[in-house]
């Protein structure tokens, strides 16, 4: 299936070197030295595979490594980037803008670049007239914290390198930063086909469209292409994304499927090592290494365990669950597992950080979706929600009469 | 006219002052009445006037100086606002004492107006606001050829004997004068600048439409500065070498200021001589001592401080590139060329105009493609189980078995990871097994010592035959006496490594051979009398 005329790699390696990818869709020799080589060492049937099953580019040189993965369903928002550092926090509006037009500013840039030189271009870029109500001046310390966070972001990306200073410092007016740029991991920080200042749509839907459409879904016009970029689709969200529900697919996906569901799950667990759990509603690739995703679960940990037991919670109950039913069930919870939560979790008051923090774990994995009931903010459990009704192991103490 | 203001407790003539009691300046009111431009026009067409010598206006006249776009089609709504600024004291109303015409003009209000001090005061403050934030401040490169032209003319006053002081005087003052201009306008140039590179203003079509003039003239003035800068310093130096106001230049300054005393001196005594003690000539001397120095730090460099300039120059020289680069990012904005650097501008557009941070979310996902892979996870258990029993493609989620969770992971929140356990090997069966071994050992060890004590002293040849173990001990307790064995020595004692036995040997002379049997084979040697004592006595610890 591979069809390479380079000898047949190993097996094992070739699936490790595919979930690094995965993990990893942009990779630098300087830095990722084992997993660098191990891709580029398999760099000919990877670029086949993906070539053949998902359409995604896979480019390999000498320096980078670089899946450009486009997103089998675009509308999936549970992918933010994130600050580094241990809030992890989503970024906003303010850091989106930045970060591109950072980019922008770079892309313009020498080889060398000072924090401080970045962030006057940057307010130079702002200052467009479209942009005018980002208002960026850096007078403020959040300025530069929202500037330091695209940096950070950048810096782990590969795509610039520090030389002298620390951001710390630029944060404080105390100092600058010195940065190499990487070029060629700038070049490919873009994935669509089409360069988004050829898209003209006003829509942010259409522009979303625009951005991921493929050159062979672009003509339509043979049932053979028609079928590869179906097949492109749904191997790209069978690859990437936790469960694949039947009914989010098109008529024309969901007959794909059910013909060749056999052969897309085969290939996907030849290169992978990723084992098919299909159901009535749709199909998983369930990881036995459980190291193949950004979000854990089960996982260890107050919040890890929290999450754990509300979505027990949440698979045994009938129908959707009012967000204030889920405040008081992990109130009881943390006085349940009084003596193994954190101290945080335990305060009085701060169940609606943990029960949301939970349901964004749960609502990234397609485990749950919001609702409403009677007007207000509910959570419904989706059908792969299952998985996790388990039965409470023999409790001694008739405490969890709760349903 | 005093009728005319308002009534409170400013007194007449006192309006457009500040009032003490709310901070107001009533000749300010007209810019936040409604239709402060048609008032600001009117004032405009006083000063205007007032350029030409022209004092008193009446309202035909003013309604005929309005800019077209503003003047009313009839004079009336002109009377209304003149009466009106008279009122806050912009404008001094006078009645009309002229000879009318028409029964019309008779019966009309007739007045004449003039603007007031404070009226003026208004004007100019206003003027010198929008300058400020207006104005492109403009280097003169005509006032560096001038500075040097009043400069040579001094020198050559200062070569005089007896320098003419009037022309003295008005040579320094049209010089200060001209310098002060220079100064002013290259401060507000620098910072109008400093705008433009900073694009505040966006006004980019007048931007661009300016810039060559603007990088033409910067690049003339740069070389005129370079040029006039070095021949004026020529000339300061000539005119006051050292800096101090005591050259050529000392004796000029000090005419200027007698001059300027002489002036300011009530009732002055014509005399020179008391003038040069009065503190007025002081003052004027130190004032012009002062523009002097001014003067020369802006175009002379001294090692710790560079000349003002020379500075201006370095600022109008580093502008340039950052005007350059100005254009180039409105060039590639307005290109909307497909390169990368569009790109990523577009982007930063188009997460600006998202409408929720869900959409940013989905975007950044989409353009950027960085996410990792997120699945769902599977323990060894459960795939093994589903290996046996193959759940039927169709079963719903919620009918098939549920995920097995550690039990411990699910009472507790944390596990050792699946699979990383560490396991932890029961050794107590070997632990066991090699106690009994030593336990057996020892009591073989402790049967043959027994079995090899003797009772008694005996031949070596009477030995019985030994087993191998007691052979074993036997041999090495024989070896410790040997080692003790001498060429003349006749008897000897030694105790065994482990201090359970003890052997006493002693030759017999002449006593032949002895021969020990054992199933390993027949061991054979000079007789000796030999006594093994167990020292454990027979019994172990065991």
């Amino acid at each position: 299936m591979v069809g390479s005329s380079t000898p047949a790699p190993d097996p094992k390696r070739l699936q490790r070197a595919a979930r690094v990818l995965l993990r990893r869709p942009l990779l630098r020799a300087s830095g990722d030295d084992a997993d660098f080589r191990l891709v580029r060492e398999h760099a000919a049937p990877l670029r086949d595979w993906f070539d053949r099953n998902t359409g995604w580019a896979l480019h390999v040189d000498a320096e980078t490594v670089r899946l450009r993965k486009v997103p089998g369903d675009p509308h999936d928002p549970t992918h933010p980037a994130r600050e580094e550092g241990r809030g992890r926090l989503a970024f906003d509006r303010r850091r989106y803008v930045l970060l591109c037009l950072s980019l922008a500013v770079l892309e313009r840039a020498e080889a060398q670049i000072a924090l401080g030189r970045l962030s006057e271009q940057v307010i130079l870029e702002a200052a467009a007239p479209e942009l005018e109500d980002i208002a960026f001046t850096l007078t403020t310390r959040d300025e530069r914290l929202d500037l330091v966070a695209v940096v950070r972001l950048l810096l782990r990306l590969g795509v610039l390198d520090r030389v002298a200073g620390d951001e710390d410092a630029f944060v404080r007016s105390s100092g600058d930063v010195l940065y190499d740029v990487d070029r060629r991991v700038l070049a490919g920080m873009l994935v669509g086909a089409r360069g988004p200042s050829t898209i003209t749509d006003n829509d942010p839907g259409a522009r979303l469209r625009s951005l991921a459409e493929d050159s062979v879904a672009h003509h339509l016009d043979s049932d053979d292409l028609r079928n590869t970029a179906v097949r492109h689709r749904l191997t790209r969200r069978l690859i990437d994304d936790p469960v694949l529900y039947y009914d989010a697919l098109t008529d024309a996906e969901r007959a794909y499927l059910t013909s060749q569901r056999g052969a897309l799950t085969r290939r996907i667990t030849e290169l992978t090592g990723l084992v098919p759990e299909v159901r009535a509603e749709g199909i998983a690739m369930v990881d036995p290494d459980d190291d193949l995703t950004d979000v854990r679960m089960p996982e260890q940990g107050t919040q890890g365990h929290a999450t754990l037991l509300l979505a027990e919670h949440l698979a045994a109950a009938e129908g959707p669950v009012t967000l204030d039913d889920l405040y008081a069930r992990t109130r009881e919870l943390a006085v349940e597992h009084a003596s193994y939560w954190s101290k945080s979790a335990r305060t009085p008051g701060n169940e609606p950080e943990l029960v949301a923090q939970a349901l964004d774990r749960l609502r990234a994995l397609g485990l749950v979706e919001p609702a409403t009931v009677d007007g207000r903010a509910a959570v419904a459990g989706r059908p792969a929600l299952a998985r996790y009704a388990v039965a409470a192991p023999t409790v001694t103490t008739p405490k969890g009469g709760t349903p | 006219m005093a009728s005319t203001l308002p009534s409170g407790p400013s007194g007449p003539g006192a309006s457009g002052q500040p009032d003490a009691s709310t901070g107001h300046y009533t000749a300010f009111a007209h810019l936040n009445a409604p239709n402060s431009a048609f008032y600001r026009a009117v004032m405009e067409v006083f000063v205007q006037a007032k350029e030409q010598f022209r004092v008193h206006l009446r309202p035909e006249e003013v309604h005929g100086g309005l800019p077209e776009e503003l003047r009313p089609a009839t004079s009336d709504p002109v009377a209304d606002a003149l009466d009106k600024l008279a009122l806050w004291g912009n404008l001094r109303q006078d009645p009309d004492t002229e000879r009318v015409t028409a029964v019309e003009d008779f019966y009309r209000r007739r007045h004449i107006y003039q603007l007031t001090r404070e009226g003026e005061a208004v004007e100019r403050a206003l003027t010198a606001y929008d300058e400020a934030l207006g104005r492109r401040g403009a280097l003169q490169a005509v006032a560096l050829a001038d500075i040097a032209t009043q400069l040579r003319a001094l020198l050559e006053l200062a070569g005089q004997g007896d320098p003419d002081p009037a022309v003295t005087h008005l040579t320094l003052r049209g010089l200060v004068e001209r310098f002060t201009g220079l100064a002013d306008n290259a401060r507000a140039f620098m910072s109008s600048l400093q705008r433009t590179i900073d694009l505040h203003d966006a006004d980019v079509d007048a931007f661009l439409a300016y810039k060559d003039r603007l990088i033409s003239y910067l690049e003339r003035f740069i070389a005129d500065l370079i040029t006039r800068g070095a021949e004026i310093a020529g000339v300061l130096d000539e005119l006051d070498a050292d800096g101090t106001g005591s050259g050529p230049v000392g004796r000029l300054l000090r005419m200027a200021a007698l001059r300027e005393a002489a002036d300011a001196a009530p009732g002055g005594q014509g005399g020179a001589d008391p003038l040069e003690d009065s503190s007025q000539f002081y003052e004027a001397l130190e004032t012009w001592g002062r523009r002097w120095e001014g003067l020369r730090s802006w175009f002379v460099s001294t090692p710790d401080r560079p000349a003002q300039s020379q500075r201006l120059r370095v600022s109008a020289r580093s502008a340039i590139p950052q005007l350059l680069r100005v254009v180039s990012v409105i060039n590639e904005r307005r290109a909307g060329r497909s390169d990368r650097s569009a790109d990523f501008r577009t982007l930063a557009l188009w997460f600006a105009e998202a409408p929720d941070d869900d959409a940013r979310h989905r975007l950044w996902r989409t353009a950027f493609g960085l996410h990792p892979a997120r699945h769902l996870t599977v323990d060894a258990a459960t795939l093994e189980a589903r290996d046996h029993e193959q759940v039927p493609s169709g079963t719903p989620w919620a009918e098939a078995d549920p995920l097995t969770i550690s039990p411990r992971l699910r009472r507790t929140g944390s596990y050792e990871r699946r699979g990383r356990a560490r396991k932890v090997v029961d050794r107590s069966a070997e632990r066991r097994y090699l106690a009994e071994l030593a336990r057996k050992q020892a009591r073989e060890i402790a049967a043959a010592r027994a079995r090899l004590a003797t009772d008694g002293t005996v031949r070596l040849s009477e030995l019985a035959e030994l087993d191998p173990l007691s052979f074993g001990l036997f041999l090495q307790l024989l070896g410790d006496a040997l080692a003790r064995w001498g060429p003349r020595t006749t008897r000897t004692t030694a105790t065994s490594n482990d201090g359970t036995m003890e052997i006493h040997l002693s030759a017999i002379a002449g006593g032949g051979t002895a021969t020990v049997h054992t199933p390993g084979g027949t061991f054979t040697g000079p007789d000796h009398l030999v006594r093994i004592i167990d020292v454990t006595g027979g019994t172990t610890a065991w």
